[in-house]
């Protein structure tokens, strides 16, 4: 019973994290069709430039902030510089090139940073624990599922109720009405982009706290959120949250309790899991858990 | 400006290369692909060897991705499952190499048609995403399976001529004499490669040139459209999963003998599957000449990609491989921004001059 309580919260803060990446490829997607291949270096470029601000003596909370913005503005540039002039494309070209921005950023952070993983510091214990319910859980873990819902619950509020919000529905709704009624679409893309990069950020600098360390493979983390976006919808943003959250916990539990009964095959089988998961839900539901069904029209 | 010349008669239609132009070219690219081996170094030969395994690979992502429009990131599994059925059926059960090809096509046809089955419902980003978990749960299924593959250390892949017993049995490795010339192992390999890559980019050029690619192409550009007039989409995309998957299949068998040795992971990650989508679009998406134009350049780039970017500021830090995916990852993104038929659309350009010549247009 301690184990499967222990396991429901690790779980619970993966999928949180996983909800973070999801969501933020989700963002894009709806806003522009896009769907974003190179999110995962995003999140890696978040992480270092956090582990670069701690150890430039930066007080913990203003470095977190500094390289959300920093990230956001990353994010920023690329769809300008590179994305922008590609709009009315097929979608092929559009994941070709994020695939490739990827690995141009990917390389650009080794350049800056080396490949060696690197800790970061938190300014609690980063090794504290706390019991939860007769669970023993790190407080790593609970700062990042706590961190993870308030970015979640600022998403749903900034999209629901503010200015640019409304301008973002209205842009990913039709790209063409919303120029008529006078939205800057362009800089409404720019700034979608520079929230996913935001939420990026965040996801990389939890996913790289104890017990895991900062490195330059942090991205291939973004591999594994794709089956959220999928089994959640492509363009649900509920969806994907619950998805994450709901992958993340199978991934633990199947960590925990699959991989033993499947012997030699089981061996890391966890990490395709969520693969497996989603290609079940494809084959029954393709839009997937709250996505539209896709209507064709002729 | 027409891309090619008039056409007058059902004869000239048909013609599988429309004028002598094409044909002069076509006797000298075969020329200099026969002479390269006795010309160039061993290391050369090699480099040769690796870029006619990309130009099969090249040309099966070229039906799929290219004809049908069916954007793939799986073609690393389509080749792992090739290159490791090449391996175990060689190492296991003794088979004679030229059995291996079409059983290690067969293997991964087996397996591009179950995911062909997922297509028929995915479009464009929901495929590539299906695909890129093919990519990881082939790896998991080779890499929890090592009393065949190996599991992480790998598994040597033999060349035996003939069906292998007890003892040991005479292999394609050997140097061997023919007519008074010494052939080595690269050299023979060579043109058994040339063989395989001629024949696969003429299948590939008689599919684009028949119904069956005409259909692919119109699902291409609007399957709702295709299925109006009487193309049957399912048949197309199924019909390009199986031959794509196939041809990979054996351009993984390929890889497999120029390894000699094969490991999971690298090579056979979501790192290939991009370099086979870069090649294809380096050379221009739709065409043979891109895929076969693409793999060229790709491979025989990549050495002299690797000393440029030891000489650049920064770069120098990354290691040898990762320069050279930049340094591509940067010509990729040029050519899709600024010439997205790749090098064929390069070549149009120089073409229409010259047929437009004294006039600018």
């Amino acid at each position: 019973m301690t184990t499967l309580l222990q396991l429901t919260v690790s779980g619970l803060a993966l999928g949180v994290i996983y909800a973070l990446v999801a969501l933020g490829f989700v963002a894009i997607y709806r806003a522009s069709r896009v769907f974003n291949f190179a999110h995962g270096e995003l999140l890696t470029s978040g992480a270092f430039l956090m582990a670069s601000a701690t150890e430039a003596g930066v007080p913990w909370v203003t470095a977190l902030g500094l390289s959300l913005v920093a990230t956001g503005l990353l994010a920023a540039c690329v769809e300008r510089v590179v994305l922008r002039p590609l709009v009315g494309r097929p979608v092929f070209v559009t994941i070709i090139l994020t695939l490739f921005v990827g690995q141009l950023l990917r390389a650009l952070v080794i350049v800056a940073w080396g490949a060696e993983p690197r800790g970061l510091p938190t300014p609690w214990d980063t090794t504290a624990t706390v019991e939860v319910l007769g669970a023993r859980v790190l407080v790593n873990s609970l700062v990042a599922a706590g961190a993870g819902a308030v970015a979640l619950a600022a998403y749903f509020l900034l999209i629901r109720f503010s200015r640019l919000g409304v301008a973002m529905r209205a842009a990913s709704q039709d790209q063409e009405v919303a120029l008529a009624l006078g939205i800057p679409v362009g800089r409404v893309l720019g700034a979608t982009w520079a929230v996913a990069g935001m939420l990026a950020a965040l996801a990389g600098i939890f996913l790289s706290l104890f017990p895991r360390s900062v490195d330059a493979n942090l991205g291939f983390i973004a591999l594994r959120a794709f089956p959220a976006v999928i089994v959640g919808g492509l363009d649900s943003a509920v969806g994907t949250v619950l998805a994450g959250l709901l992958l993340g916990l199978l991934e633990v539990l199947a960590q925990g309790y699959v991989n033993e009964a499947l012997g030699p095959f089981g061996h890391n089988f966890h990490t395709v899991f969520p693969y497996v998961v989603m290609m079940g839900f494809l084959a029954l539901r393709p839009h997937g858990l709250l996505g539209t069904r896709e209507v064709q029209r002729v | 400006m027409p891309t090619r010349a008039l056409v007058t008669s059902h004869e000239q239609d048909l013609a599988l290369y429309p004028d002598v132009w094409h044909r002069l070219a076509m006797v000298l690219g075969r020329a200099t692909a026969l002479a390269f081996p006795f010309l160039a170094s061993a290391r050369w030969v090699g480099v040769g060897n690796a870029a006619l395994v990309a130009v099969v690979g090249a040309l099966a992502l070229m039906i799929l991705t290219g004809f049908c429009g069916q954007v793939s990131l799986g073609h690393a599994a389509f080749l792992a499952l090739g290159a490791y059925t090449a391996a175990v059926l060689g190492q296991k059960l003794g088979l004679p190499f030229w059995l291996l090809l079409p059983a290690s096509g067969a293997v991964a046809a087996t397996t591009g048609l179950a995911v062909g089955v997922f297509a028929l419902r995915l479009k464009g980003l929901s495929l590539a995403i299906v695909t890129l978990g093919l990519v990881l749960l082939v790896q998991h299924v080779l890499l929890s399976l090592p009393e065949w593959t190996g599991g992480l250390s790998g598994t040597a892949v033999p060349m035996h001529l003939g069906f292998a017993g007890e003892g040991r049995a005479p292999s394609f490795r050997d140097t061997s004499v023919l007519g008074g010339v010494v052939l080595r192992f690269e050299q023979k390999l060579y043109f058994l490669f040339l063989l395989l890559a001629l024949a696969t980019a003429q299948v590939t050029h008689n599919v684009q040139r028949t119904h069956t690619g005409r259909a692919m192409m119109a699902v291409r550009d609007q399957d709702l459209a295709a299925a109006a007039m009487g193309v049957d989409p399912t048949r197309a995309k199924l019909l390009a999963f199986g031959l794509s998957s196939s041809l990979a299949g054996v351009a993984g068998a390929m890889f497999a003998f120029q390894q000699q040795y094969l490991t999971v992971e690298p090579p056979f990650d979501l790192g290939m599957s991009i370099q086979y989508v870069a090649m294809i679009v380096l050379g221009g998406i739709g065409t043979v000449f891109g895929a076969v134009a693409g793999a060229l350049a790709f491979t025989f780039l990549t050495p002299l990609a690797e000393e440029v970017g030891s000489a650049l500021p920064f770069l120098d830090r990354l290691s040898s491989a990762q320069q050279s995916t930049v340094l591509f990852a940067a010509v990729v993104l040029a050519f899709l921004v600024f010439e997205p038929m790749g090098l064929f659309g390069l070549w149009l350009r120089v073409k229409r001059y010259f047929v437009a010549w004294p006039f600018s247009y």
